[in-house]
């Protein structure tokens, strides 16, 4: 099968496009910088439709990862990404015949624990410019996509390479100021970098028609929650430094994160309200029906992810 | 008394206010009918129409309405047709002149007669009691559901203040002013108040609440006393099946009345619900009971027979040794002999057969283990009448519901419970005695019967009320007969195999009644039963060494606590039974060490005691738990699979000296048993499996933690770590039920935090399943044992922490 898989640069998008590649399939990757991954790679930029249609011309699949994920991008460049860049995708891969959309669990998040929450129906409750884009974007997929679509939410994806979870964690804690909400009790998901791009290529193969995966998100986790505590630990030990962090309370975290997030003038807030609420709730998720439906079930979860993190760390 | 003459015209509810009152409109409807004296009546009823097994005509009280059986209506159609009727002149049913009972009656009947054809069952509650058991003479129903109703004043007994009240002031109380319909609001939840008294606003419309309220009979002159005998009557010959449902907390008709109406129905079955108050249909969903007890009735299961074979009373060891001067037990309070025993039960006895207390009667025990306890029950037993034990331990709140829901006719205690629980009205309408001196002798001013003839005792007879602990949930009561007590005598007698001269020691309180029963003499440790933890070495020691004891009977708090403070001492035992599985290996060890006795951990409960010979207790299982030994001869022991593709589940057990139900709550017995292969299975509530015989305890189903890779048992995931960490722990379930995550909460002063990472690592290795999160902290106990963690509870908190906030 052709697969045309965006932002190939991104965690994500490398694993899948390596592992689509590793089975058999002709991967070509479109993004705006070479992925150095030894594939086709097409450079443009998703905003521009005729980029986007050329690259998809002669494909089957679209695996449409890339988005713009920053803690606080000007609506206007979130919505020009998030937004047209994935109408642009939508249009491609209608021509092609099948999508998979990745969105994320943002989306839906209700600054209320999530405890053990099954499969269900979209739902959303976006409040930044990047999750109210992220919304925009995956109702636009699911609404309108007129070949077999399947919509995944990978949750917190981490492991060697991250620059998101894992690389935030360790600046902070090199310059000595990493904090967490109340001692990182609230229980949450987490998915290994190898369990989220199985779930993908697992989700492409479901996009067949009548298939029970077509037209509802799917969370992907790596079904393997922990105190978030505990993974922040994992994740200092893994990079050799000592597992040692602030913890502040939680309601005290949101109030500063809403502060720090109102007057800060440059594009990346050290801490948002949203940041340090979803930092300070539960939120993880009943597997069941997802692994069911998906035929996939996470391989790595959190132990192992941080062994493989560490070999990655510390050579 | 005439008809108020400006009564208004009928006003039916509209359908808005039946559909806001969680009813459904098409139910309502107006019926006419030549009721009583050839007058015609117009009723509002609410009738759902239709059902195939039959009709259930249900009849309110006063003041209500039909909408008092809204849960009835609801959940037994379209199964059964329910049809509840508001009675002449009340509810939304034409006012017209008063009706006393027997013309209720006979409207009851006129408007069944042309009304249901097919099988019928009536429900009544309050006064509408009187009026369908009158009716029921005429209607033959196939069963009756009676909920907190009377069909007349207990003997002795004042009228209930309330009623005396209303009556007294009639007119102002019940139709002038809204207090009577507005008080019975008052009484269940607040958002009935509005549907319950809709109908009755205004004077003119409560003019038949206030002709209800005058027509109730308390003197013999009244008009309806008669009637109301002849209900009595009726009553007292129905032979159908009758279901009492019971508010505990009626202020008007308490449970002084429930007892009369469980003496004059032997057979009914019984639910009382303790919170529950006068308007139990609003205050608790019976439909889901009714229909239950309904499909019961009519496809009957077969329950326990007793053949009623001679069996060894439990008299029968004390009318052997009525001359005998050997002590029987002794304590700090004293020493008793058999002869004692024997002399002081028989005064005892004598002085309540002449006060009046028959055969089957209840008597509550409020005596902490003593001389006093043992000639009390002794006493009891040869009347026939039932002791209810209710052990001091459980405290005084839930003392006093267990003997309220009892309802015992005497109380015996010692003179300072008799005054807390006649202060406290633990038992209202009882008759409280306590000895008076040592001789065996009640302060009660009755004559003395020195000449009754003992009661015949069948297998079948019941025996005793005992509690469970509530250590693992409510409190319940467990009935006993004469038949398994004799079987548990023997049982017990096996398996502790004692020398006829040895004596045996225990920290349980009910257990020293065995006593005389065993034949073995009991001596009972100075400490207070009430708090098992406060039996250290040196107690057990005084009562062990002096005495010639071989044989002791501990909770594993006191266990605990004796290792805790034996420091280094020996005292040797040749038998230890540790009763309250799980027990850990590691306090087997330690009692073994200290006594070098055979220690045994027992498998057992309050309903069936005991179900394993508790040998081998360090055994380790294939799955993991604490062996409890082999299945006692006689016990019969099943375990189903609560899951597909596992090898334990839940424990069945049957055995002659097994309970024979719970008491006053058929709900809750009716669950508890299951059939299977012809024979009747407790269900016990606790999971486990057996291996090589050998039957190993996973702890209670309630806390099994469903992970999305299937139900795993509490004390599998803790019995390893424990030993790891040389600590207590405890497992427990987050989320919800199917995807449920295991946490594993380490004993440690304080709230719960997150584990240091050393621990967490011992942990995950020792762990035989994937554990998402180590906690430190304090773990809730039961107030009673001190020794059971309440993982309930502790699963909430847990779930509370990791939720963050």
């Amino acid at each position: 099968m052709r697969v045309l898989v965006t932002g190939g640069t991104s965690l994500l998008g490398a694993h899948v496009a390596r592992l689509l590649a590793a089975r058999g399939d002709r991967v070509t990757c479109f993004q705006r910088r070479p992925s150095n991954l030894g594939l086709t790679d097409v450079l443009g930029d998703l905003r521009d439709r005729e980029a986007v249609l050329a690259a998809a011309r002669d494909h089957e699949a679209v695996v449409h990862i890339a988005a713009l994920v920053a803690p606080r991008p000007r609506y206007a460049s979130a919505y020009a990404v998030n937004v047209t860049g994935t109408a642009n995708v939508l249009e491609a891969a209608t021509r092609c015949g099948r999508l998979l959309h990745v969105s994320t669990p943002s989306v839906a998040f209700r600054n209320v624990p999530t405890i053990g929450a099954a499969a269900q129906a979209a739902t959303y409750d976006g409040n930044d410019a990047y999750t109210l884009t992220k919304v925009l974007a995956e109702k636009l997929v699911l609404e309108h996509s007129a070949v077999p679509t399947v919509v995944l939410r990978p949750h917190l994806i981490w492991g060697p390479g991250d620059t998101q979870l894992v690389g935030r964690i360790l600046d902070r804690a090199r310059r000595g100021h990493l904090a967490i909400p109340d001692g990182g009790r609230a229980m949450v998901d987490t998915t290994y970098i190898d369990d989220a791009a199985e779930a993908v290529v697992a989700g492409l193969d479901c996009c067949v028609d009548a298939h029970p995966a077509l037209g509802r998100p799917w969370v992907v986790t790596g079904g393997d929650p922990r105190p978030l505590g505990e993974l922040v630990e994992g994740i200092l030990r893994a990079a050799g430094l000592a597992p040692r962090y602030k913890s502040i309370p939680a309601p005290l975290a949101g109030v500063v994160g809403r502060f720090i997030g109102t007057v800060w003038l440059g594009a990346e807030p050290p801490l948002t309200y949203f940041a340090t609420r979803q930092l300070s709730v539960a939120h993880w998720f009943d597997l069941r029906e997802t692994r069911e439906v998906l035929r996939w079930t996470p391989r790595v979860g959190v132990e192992e992810g941080l062994l493989q993190l560490r070999a990655s760390l510390r050579p | 008394m005439a008809g108020d003459p400006a009564a208004p015209r009928p006003l039916s509810p509209t359908p808005e206010q039946l559909s806001a009152w969680g009813l459904n409109p098409a139910w309502s409807r107006r019926v006419s009918f030549v009721g009583a004296d050839q007058l015609s009546v117009d009723w509002h009823i609410l009738d759902t129409g239709t059902g195939t097994a039959g009709t259930i005509v249900c009849v309110h009280g006063n003041p209500s309405w039909g909408y008092l059986w809204r849960d009835l209506l609801k959940t037994l159609s379209p199964k059964w047709r329910v049809i509840a009727v508001d009675q002449t002149g009340m509810g939304y049913s034409q006012p017209g002149p008063a009706r006393r009972l027997a013309q209720r009656i006979d409207d009851l009947v006129a408007f069944v007669t042309q009304e249901v054809s097919g099988l019928l069952v009536l429900a009544a509650h309050d006064w509408g009691g009187p009026v369908a058991i009158g009716a029921s003479a005429t209607l033959s129903p196939v069963a009756m559901i009676l909920t907190n109703t009377a069909v007349g004043k207990p003997e002795g007994l004042r009228v209930p203040p309330l009623i005396s009240l209303a009556r007294t002031f009639v007119g102002f109380s019940c139709r002038l002013t809204p207090a009577f319909v507005r008080g019975t609001g008052w009484m269940t939840a607040s958002s009935h108040r509005a549907a319950l008294s809709a109908p009755y606003r205004g004077a003119s419309r409560r003019a038949a609440v206030r002709d209800f309220v005058a027509d109730i009979p308390l003197r013999a002159r009244d008009p309806s006393m008669a009637t109301l005998e002849e209900v009595a009557n009726t009553l007292d010959t129905y032979e159908g099946p009758v279901l009492l449902l019971w508010g505990g907390r009626d202020l008007v008709f308490h449970d002084r009345f429930l007892r009369d109406l469980r003496d004059r129905l032997p057979q009914a079955q019984v639910q009382r619900y303790a919170d529950a108050a006068h308007l139990l249909p609003l205050d608790v969903e019976i439909g889901v009971v009714v229909e239950k007890w309904l499909s019961g009735v009519f496809s009957p299961t077969p329950t326990r027979t007793w053949d009623d074979a001679p069996y060894r009373s439990v008299l029968a060891g004390l009318d052997e040794r009525q001359q005998d001067d050997r002590v029987i037990y002794e304590g700090p309070d004293g020493a008793l002999t058999w002869a004692q025993l024997a002399q002081r039960s028989t005064t005892a006895a004598q002085q309540l057969h002449g006060a009046g207390l028959k055969k089957g009667d209840r008597v509550g025990l409020l005596i902490p283990p003593s001389p006093d306890l043992l000639v009390a029950a002794a006493a009891l037993w040869r009347v026939g009448a039932v002791p209810v034990v209710a052990d001091a331990s459980s405290g005084l709140g839930p003392l006093a519901r267990l003997l309220r829901a009892a309802s015992p006719r005497y109380v015996i205690g010692t003179k300072r419970s008799v005054f807390a629980a006649r202060l406290l009205r633990f038992a209202p309408g009882a008759t409280f005695a306590s000895f008076r001196g040592r001789h065996g002798e009640l302060t009660l001013s009755a004559a003395t019967n020195s000449d009754f003839p003992s009661p015949q005792l069948l297998a079948s007879d019941l025996a005793a009320i005992v509690h469970t602990s509530g250590a693992t949930g409510p409190a319940k009561a467990v009935r006993y007969t004469h038949g398994a007590l004799a079987a548990q005598r023997a049982a017990v007698g096996n398996l502790l195999a004692m020398d006829a001269d040895a004596a045996f020691t225990t920290s349980f309180g009910p257990f020293m009644l065995l006593a005389p029963l065993l034949e073995r003499r009991c001596v009972r440790p100075d400490f207070p039963v009430d708090r098992a933890s406060d039996l250290g070495f040196d107690e057990l020691a005084a009562a062990v060494t002096a005495r010639g004891v071989t044989t002791a009977w501990l909770s594993p708090a006191s266990a605990l606590s004796v290792v805790a403070t034996a420091k280094g001492r020996s005292l040797p035992l040749g038998l230890v039974m540790l009763a309250g599985a799980p027990i850990a290996p590691s306090l087997v060890s330690a009692v073994a060490s200290i006594t070098g006795a055979d220690v045994r951990a027992p498998y057992g409960m309050t309903e069936c005691l005991p179900v394993t010979d508790g040998s081998d207790p360090t055994r380790v299982g294939r799955l993991g738990g604490a062996s409890t030994g082999r299945t006692l001869p006689g016990c019969v022991l099943r375990v189903e699979p609560i899951a597909e593709n596992i090898e334990w589940g839940e424990i069945l057990v049957a055995a002659p000296w097994m309970f024979d139900g719970y008491d006053a709550a058929w709900s809750v017995d009716e669950k508890s048993w299951v059939e299977i292969e012809g024979t009747r299975f407790h269900r016990t509530g606790d999971v486990g499996y057996l291996d090589d015989a050998v039957l190993f305890h996973l702890g209670r189903y309630a806390h099994v933690i469903w992970t999305d890779h299937g139900p795993v048992a509490s004390v599998a995931v803790e019995g390893p770590l424990a030993a790891a960490l040389e600590k207590r722990v405890a497992a427990v379930g987050l989320g919800p039920r199917g995807t449920q995550l295991v946490s594993v909460v380490i004993e440690a002063p304080g709230a719960l935090r997150l584990a240091r990472s050393d621990i967490r690592e011992l942990v995950r290795s020792a762990a035989p399943v994937r554990v998402a999160s180590i906690l430190e902290g304090r773990l809730p106990l039961d107030a009673r044992h001190q020794s059971k963690i309440d993982r309930s509870a502790l699963s909430s908190s847990a779930e509370i922490f990791h939720a963050g906030r």
